[in-house]
């Protein structure tokens, strides 16, 4: 996928990568082009943002990072769709949720699933998602006060 | 609401492009067969409904401040990078 960093500074400054939803994302199904923005002071929480509505923004995380146990299933049609050839082709991420009360959970039924070659995404219904929650709480995560 | 009776085996097709297929009833449980081009998404509905609502709220909370994530207690994780790759396989 194309990256880019948008600001020049001399340490470590965030890096944009162009992600492209096709389908959007559920609910959200006319905003299609986004920018997957990691800033190594956020680590590990990245910004899906809507590419031209930067006010429109997702809090994601790679969930292995969270939950090393998370196992999507991702159906056959979808791995044709974003082109995956090997599972080392796709980044996963999960959408984080910030709740009032110092508490943040993971969508994991619904994961974004990225060739990381092409940058093309897409939020996949995993085919085990009866297994996990659109609410699995973040462990050890505490928001800031 | 257009509503159609078939039987078992039956079909109906949308747009030229969609077909649905009652492939097997059995008591109040209906199987159904769709096949759809893959630029056609297909979802249960409740499913669909709990992730888009799940996306909404996490857009309306995005002001929050982001949370802190302890470190892992593993030993064998403590020199890990900041950067972990994605782990397990994504496809199968």
């Amino acid at each position: 996928m194309k990256c880019m960093n948008p600001i020049e500074e001399e340490l470590a400054p965030p890096v944009a990568c162009d992600v492209k939803l096709p389908m959007g994302l559920l609910g959200f199904e006319q905003m299609k082009e986004y920018l997957l923005v990691s800033n190594p002071v956020e680590e590990p929480f990245r910004w899906l943002r809507v590419k031209d509505n930067p006010a429109l923004a997702f809090v994601v995380i790679e969930p292995f990072v969270a939950f090393p146990e998370y196992h999507p299933d991702i159906p056959q049609a979808d791995v044709e769709f974003l082109g995956l050839a090997s599972p080392e082709d796709a980044s996963v991420y999960t959408i984080v949720t910030v709740h009032a009360g110092r508490r943040a959970t993971i969508n994991l039924k619904g994961p974004i699933v990225i060739n990381r070659n092409t940058g093309l995404g897409k939020q996949v219904i995993i085919a085990n998602a009866a297994t996990y929650s659109v609410q699995h709480p973040l462990p050890d995560a505490e928001v800031a006060a | 609401m257009l509503i159609l009776s078939r039987k078992s085996g039956e079909s109906i097709v949308v747009d030229g492009r969609i077909h649905v297929k009652i492939v097997r009833v059995e008591g109040d449980v209906v199987k159904v067969g769709i096949s759809a081009p893959p630029d056609v998404p297909v979802h249960r509905l409740e499913i669909y409904e709990e992730i888009q609502r799940s996306n909404q709220e996490a857009l309306a909370n995005q002001g929050q401040p982001l949370p802190r994530l302890a470190p892992r207690k593993k030993p064998e994780q403590a020199g890990q990078t900041k950067h972990p790759v994605a782990g397990p396989p994504a496809g199968t």
